[in-house]
C-alpha cells in the first residue's frame, strides 16, 4: 500500500503504476494530460513537494508521504489569477500543454515572486508548447506573478468584443483549469480500450492473420480484421487509398498499416492480446525514397495502381523558357526541405459509443467533424454515425485524416461497447501524415535592374504511404511557388512519389513552405548578383493591388505585401547600420481552398431556451481561436453583447458543415458565413425583439468562396477568394550567432482580435525556426520513423529570441468584414530569412533545411 | 562572502555517490577518495565531506569557480547549471562486472538510461552515463529507471538525494 496526498487528501492505492495513469484513470484528475508518457512533453507536469514534475515519470510506489498538487488543486484565487492573467496575455491557444505551464508558473512564483524573464524562461523549459512560441506564456507568467504580488485582479484591457479587440479568447477558464474536455478525458461508463496491431515491415504480403489465442485472452471483447469491415475498408480524406485494415492477401504500406484491432477491458490486457496474434508475412523490398519509387522497375506500392506517381501537376503562363534565356541574369539551384512533424502537444484520440439513437457516437480530436462523419460511414457502411469536436489540442494539419476515429467507430459498431481508441506517442509520430519532404530545382532570370523575367521549376515529394492530402499539397506547392511577384512567365512541374515511408500531407503552409523556401534564397542571391538589397529586390517585384500574379489572378485592393515590406524597413535598416547579419524573405497565402474546388462555408445561429444565441458550425476549432472569431462577428454584426452569445463545439447533427480547418480558411470562409446569418437575425430582429422573444428561432448563413480550376480557360482566372502577405526578417548576433531578433509584418485584411493573430505569428514563426534550424524527423532503413517526442529538436522556452509581430490591416477583402486567415502564412517565409540571415553572417549558402553550421545544432 | 551569481545559475556537481563509503576503504579507482583537496581550495565553504564521506556541494553557496574541480586528483567534479538537477553520481569506466564489485550504486553501463531518454541526451561513454545538459529536459526518467541509482534528482523528488 502506497501513501501519498493529492490536492491535500489523503490518497492509498496498492497498484504500482505511473503518478499520471494513477491521476488519470483512478481519480479522474483529467488536468494533468498525457501528451507523450516518455517525459519530454510536460502537459502532465503537477508538484510534488513544491517542485514541478512531469507525473509520468515516478511511479506510485515511490511517492510514499509526498504531496502532490495538480491544477485542480488550485486555490479559487490562483485559478482566477491564471485565468485572468493567461487570458489577458494571449498565451492560451490549443491549450494541451497549458495545465502544466500553470503548474510551472505556481511552483516558479511561489519560490520567487519577481522572477526575471531568464528566469520565467528556464522555468518553463522543460514543457514544450507548439502553438504559441513561448512568448505570450512568458507574458501570462511575468503578469500572474505581478497580480500575486498586488493582491488584485484589473480589469481586462479589451472587452467590447468588435472586430479588432485584443478580448480574452472564450476557452481560456477550461484551458487554464483544465475542466475543458480533449477525447481522452472522457470515461464512459462501461468504456474499454482499442488499440491496431500495426505491420511488423513496411512492405510485405499479409499470408494469413491468427487471432485466436488473442481472442482467449480473459478481458479481450474482440479482435477485429478485415473481414469484419462493414463498408468499405479503403477511406480517406480525397483519394480512398487507406486502409482500415490490411487484410489476408493484402499488402502493407508502411509500419503504420494496421492488421488488427484488438478491444479490451483494460490496456494491459490490450498488449498482451496484440502479442498472441500471429500474422504471416512475406518480406518483399520496400520503396525508400523517390529514388527508388521513380526507378523503371521499382516495386510497387500499391496493388492498385501501376505506377508510384501519386499526383503530377504542371502549371505555366507565359513563356518561361522564353524568358530565362532573354533574361540579363540567371541562377539556377537545387533546393530541399526535410519531413516535418506536427509534434501537436495532444496525441490522436477518440472515444465512441452507441447513442440513445443506435447511431456510432464518435467524440474525435480532428480538423472536421464532418470528415470523421464521412470516413467512418463510408467505412461502416451506414449514416447511422455522429461526430462531435471535443478540445483539439493543435492539428497544424496533422489531424484532417483517420486515425483513430475509425478503429474506434469500428469497435463500437462491432462490440456495442464505449471504446477509447488513443495513440501512443511513438504511434503517432509513425501514423499521422507529415510535412512532405521536398526536392526542388529552380531557375530564375532577371533584368539588369532586378525585375523578375520568368521563373522554371521542377520539384518532387514524397509522399509516402498513402495520398492523403499529397495532390493538393503538390498543386499548392506549385501555384505558390512563384512568389508574390508580378512576372508573367512561370512554368512548374511536380510529382509527388508514393513510398513505404509514413504518409506524408497537410501541415501548416500546405506545400508552400517548401517552394517557398527555394525561390526566396534564390531571389536573395539574385539581388547579391545585381548589387540591390534583398528588401529592395522584393521592392521592385512585390505584387501590388490591381496588379496581376504569375498565375494571371488580379489581386484585389486588400493586397498588402508592400505594406509588410514598409513595416520591417526601420529594422532592417538599423540591422544593417549596425553591421548585424539580417536575412529577409517574403511570403503569399491563400485563404480558402480555392482552384474552383466548391467551398462552403456554413453558420447557424439558433436562440435556444436559455435566451441566448447559440452559434453552430461544423468547423473545428484546432486552438487557433475560431469560436472567439465567430463571436466577434456575431457581437460586431448584430446589436447582442458577449453574454447573449454561446459558442459550440463543431457537431454533425446540428452544426451545418462549414468544411475541414486548412488552408487558412475558416476566418474567411466561416466568417463570411456567420456575417450572413447575422444579416437574417438583424432583418428578424428590427421588429423589436429581444432574444426572449425569438425563442427557437434560427438563422442561417452560407458562403461560397467561388473560385476557377486550375487551368481555367479565362485571362485572369481567380485561382483564390484571397490571399495573406508577409515579409519576414531574421537578425543575428554576430557574436554568439544566435538569433537575436525575428520581425515578422503579416497583411491580414482585418484583425479580428490582434492578440490572437500575435500568437499565430510567434507559434508560426518558433515552429518555423525549427524547420528551419533544428527540427529532424529521421527514417530508418527499415522506413521506420524517430519514436521520441524529445529527440525532434522543437524548440523550447529559453531559446527562443525576441519576435517582433506586426500585424497589418489593409481593407478591400469585401467578404467576412475583411478578414484573411493567418493559420498557415506565419510559418512560410521564416526558414529562407533565416537561411539568408546565416549566409550574412559567415558567407556560406545553404540550400537544404534544417541548415548546418549554427549553434542551434544538436551535439553529437 | 557571497558573490554575485549569475543567472543561469551554475554549480559544481561530484559525480560520486560515494557507494565504496570513500573514508574508510575506497576500492573504486575512479570515485571520490575523500582526500579534502576541493574542500580546501574553496573560499566559500561550499564544497564538504558529507556523512557518506564524499565531496558534495552546496549549490547555494556555490559559484561555479570551478577551483574544485581543478584540484580534484580524480576528476570527479565537474561544473554544470543548477536548472538541470538530474545529474550521474557516478564516474566509473570499468566495465559492468568490474564497476559493480567496487560498489553498490556504480554506473555499470546497461545503457537503460541512454534508451529510455527522450531527448537522446544521455550517453553511455566509456562505460558511464553522461548528460548533455543542452539537451536534457530534466524529466528524471533515466532516474527512475536507472537499476544502479546512479542517476538522482538533486532536489530529492523523483530519488532519494544519494
Amino acid at each position: 500500500m502506497y501513501s501519498f496526498y493529492v490536492n491535500g487528501q489523503k490518497i492509498s492505492t496498492e497498484k504500482k503504476q505511473s503518478l499520471l495513469r494513477f491521476l488519470r484513470d483512478e481519480l479522474h484528475l483529467t488536468s494533468v494530460k498525457d501528451g507523450c508518457s516518455q517525459g519530454a512533453c510536460g502537459a502532465c507536469t503537477v508538484i510534488i513537494n513544491g517542485e514541478t514534475c512531469k507525473a509520468c515519470v515516478p511511479t506510485t510506489d515511490r511517492l510514499e508521504g509526498k504531496e502532490i498538487l495538480t491544477v485542480e488543486g488550485l486555490s479559487k484565487w490562483e485559478s482566477s489569477v491564471f485565468t485572468y492573467a493567461y487570458g489577458e496575455a494571449g498565451a492560451v491557444q490549443c491549450g494541451f500543454c497549458i495545465p502544466g505551464m500553470v503548474m510551472c508558473t505556481k511552483a516558479l512564483l511561489d519560490k520567487n515572486p519577481d522572477p526575471t524573464v531568464d528566469e520565467i524562461k528556464y522555468a518553463l523549459r522543460n514543457n514544450y508548447c507548439r502553438c504559441t512560441g513561448y512568448v505570450k506564456i512568458i507574458a501570462a507568467v511575468k503578469l500572474s506573478a505581478k497580480i500575486l504580488r498586488e493582491g488584485f485582479i484589473p480589469e481586462k484591457s479589451e472587452d467590447d468584443w468588435k472586430l479588432g479587440s485584443r478580448v480574452h479568447r472564450l476557452d481560456v477558464e477550461e484551458k487554464v483549469c483544465g475542466t475543458g474536455k480533449y477525447p481522452d478525458d472522457f470515461y464512459p461508463d462501461g468504456m474499454c480500450y482499442g488499440s491496431a496491431l500495426r505491420s511488423r515491415y513496411p512492405r510485405a504480403r499479409v499470408l494469413s492473420i491468427d487471432t485466436s489465442a488473442a481472442k482467449a485472452v480473459p478481458g479481450v471483447i474482440a479482435v477485429l480484421t478485415a473481414e469484419d469491415i462493414p463498408g468499405q475498408n479503403k477511406i480517406g480524406h480525397l483519394k480512398h487509398d487507406q486502409y482500415t485494415l490490411i487484410p489476408a492477401g493484402g499488402l502493407t504500406h508502411y509500419l503504420g498499416d494496421a492488421i488488427a484491432l484488438v478491444a479490451a477491458e483494460d490496456m494491459e490486457t490490450v498488449e498482451k492480446a496484440k502479442k498472441l496474434i500471429k500474422v504471416e508475412y512475406e518480406v518483399l523490398p520496400a520503396v525508400h525514397n523517390m529514388a527508388e519509387a521513380a526507378a523503371e522497375d521499382a516495386p510497387l506500392v500499391f496493388d492498385e495502381e501501376t505506377s508510384n506517381v501519386q499526383a503530377h501537376k504542371y502549371v505555366s503562363r507565359g513563356n518561361a523558357q522564353e524568358a530565362i534565356k532573354h533574361a540579363a541574369h540567371v541562377l539556377s539551384h537545387h533546393f530541399e526541405t526535410p519531413w516535418t512533424e506536427h509534434a501537436f502537444l495532444e496525441p490522436e484520440c477518440a472515444v465512441s459509443y452507441m447513442d440513445e439513437d443506435g447511431d456510432v457516437m464518435i467524440i474525435s480530436t480532428d480538423q472536421s467533424a464532418y470528415c470523421t462523419l464521412h470516413e467512418c460511414s463510408l467505412l461502416l457502411g451506414t449514416d447511422k454515425v455522429k461526430c462531435e469536436n471535443a478540445l483539439v489540442g493543435g492539428g497544424f494539419g496533422g489531424k484532417e485524416d483517420m486515425t483513430v476515429q475509425h478503429h474506434a467507430a469500428l469497435i463500437t459498431y462491432c462490440t456495442g461497447r464505449p471504446v477509447k481508441v488513443r495513440l501512443t506517442r511513438a504511434e503517432s509520430l509513425l501514423i499521422h501524415p507529415k510535412r512532405h519532404h521536398f526536392v526542388m530545382d529552380f531557375t530564375m532570370g532577371c533584368d539588369e535592374n532586378g525585375k523578375i523575367m520568368g521563373v522554371k521549376a521542377k520539384v518532387a515529394s514524397d509522399t509516402g504511404a498513402f495520398a492523403s492530402l499529397g495532390g493538393p499539397v503538390l498543386e499548392r506547392a506549385c501555384t505558390h511557388a512563384a512568389g508574390p511577384y508580378a512576372y508573367e512567365n512561370f512554368e512548374i512541374e511536380g510529382t509527388a512519389y508514393y513510398t513505404n515511408n509514413p504518409p506524408a500531407g497537410a501541415f501548416r503552409g500546405f506545400g508552400v513552405t517548401q517552394t517557398c523556401f527555394a525561390i526566396e534564397s534564390l531571389l536573395n542571391m539574385m539581388a547579391d548578383k545585381i548589387g540591390i538589397t534583398p528588401w529592395e529586390i522584393r521592392m521592385r517585384n512585390a505584387i501590388r493591388p490591381g496588379g496581376i500574379l504569375p498565375n494571371g489572378q488580379i489581386v484585389d485592393d486588400s493586397t498588402g505585401l508592400v505594406e509588410t515590406l514598409e513595416a520591417v524597413k526601420e529594422d532592417f535598416d538599423a540591422a544593417m547600420a549596425a553591421g548585424k547579419p539580417v536575412g529577409i524573405a517574403c511570403a503569399m497565402k491563400n485563404a480558402g481552398v480555392g482552384v474552383g474546388i466548391p467551398d462552403w462555408g456554413r453558420v447557424k445561429l439558433i436562440v435556444e431556451e436559455d435566451h441566448k444565441l447559440h452559434i453552430y458550425s461544423g468547423a473545428s476549432c484546432i486552438g487557433q481561436g475560431l469560436g472567439t472569431v465567430l463571436v466577434q462577428m456575431v457581437v460586431s454584426n448584430t446589436d447582442l453583447g458577449r453574454g447573449d452569445i454561446v459558442y459550440e463545439r463543431s457537431n454533425t447533427w446540428i452544426a451545418p458543415d462549414s468544411g475541414t480547418t486548412s488552408g487558412s480558411r475558416q476566418t474567411l470562409v466561416t466568417g463570411e458565413a456567420c456575417r450572413r446569418a447575422c444579416e437574417k437575425l438583424m432583418e428578424a430582429k428590427k421588429e423589436g425583439m429581444s432574444l426572449a422573444d425569438m425563442s427557437g428561432m434560427e438563422f442561417y448563413g452560407e458562403y461560397l468562396a467561388k473560385t476557377d480550376p486550375l487551368g481555367a480557360n479565362v485571362p485572369n482566372p481567380v485561382s483564390h477568394v484571397a490571399y495573406g502577405y508577409a515579409t519576414q526578417m531574421c537578425i543575428l548576433d554576430p557574436k554568439t550567432g544566435k538569433i537575436e531578433k525575428m520581425v515578422a509584418a503579416h497583411d491580414v485584411g482585418k484583425a479580428v482580435n490582434p492578440l490572437s493573430c500575435e500568437g499565430q505569428i510567434e507559434g508560426g514563426v518558433v515552429m518555423s525556426m525549427g524547420f528551419a534550424l533544428r527540427e529532424k524527423y529521421p527514417i530508418d532503413e527499415n522506413c521506420k520513423p524517430v519514436e521520441k517526442y524529445g529527440a525532434l529538436g522543437l524548440f523550447r522556452s529559453h531559446e527562443i529570441p525576441e519576435i517582433k509581430a506586426i500585424v497589418i490591416d489593409k481593407p478591400g477583402l469585401n467578404v467576412a468584414c475583411g478578414a484573411i486567415g493567418i493559420g498557415e502564412i506565419t510559418s512560410i517565409p521564416t526558414a529562407p530569412a533565416i537561411t539568408d540571415a546565416y549566409y550574412r553572417l559567415d558567407g556560406e549558402r545553404r540550400y537544404s533545411l534544417p541548415i548546418s553550421g549554427t549553434p542551434y545544432n544538436r551535439k553529437g | 562572502m557571497a558573490a554575485k551569481k549569475k543567472f543561469p545559475y551554475r554549480a559544481a556537481v561530484v559525480a560520486c555517490n560515494g557507494g565504496c563509503r570513500a573514508k574508510d576503504d575506497p576500492k573504486c579507482a575512479y570515485g571520490c577518495i575523500c582526500c579534502g583537496k576541493c574542500v580546501e581550495s574553496c573560499k566559500f565553504g561550499a564544497i564538504f565531506i558529507n556523512e557518506l564521506g564524499v565531496a558534495e556541494v552546496d549549490e547555494e553557496k556555490c559559484i561555479a569557480c570551478g577551483k574544485c574541480a581543478r584540484v580534484c586528483p580524480q576528476k570527479v567534479i565537474h561544473i554544470h547549471e543548477c536548472a538541470n538537477y538530474i545529474v550521474v553520481k557516478c564516474s566509473n569506466k570499468e566495465k559492468g562486472k568490474a564497476a559493480r564489485e567496487v560498489c553498490s550504486v556504480s554506473c555499470i553501463g546497461c545503457g537503460i538510461c541512454e534508451k529510455t531518454c527522450t531527448a537522446e541526451a544521455v550517453k553511455v561513454i566509456e562505460n558511464c552515463a553522461v548528460i548533455d545538459e543542452t539537451a536534457c529536459l530534466s524529466c528524471g526518467m533515466c532516474a527512475v529507471k536507472c537499476p544502479r541509482h546512479v542517476i538522482i534528482d538533486q532536489r530529492g523528488i523523483l530519488t532519494e538525494r544519494y
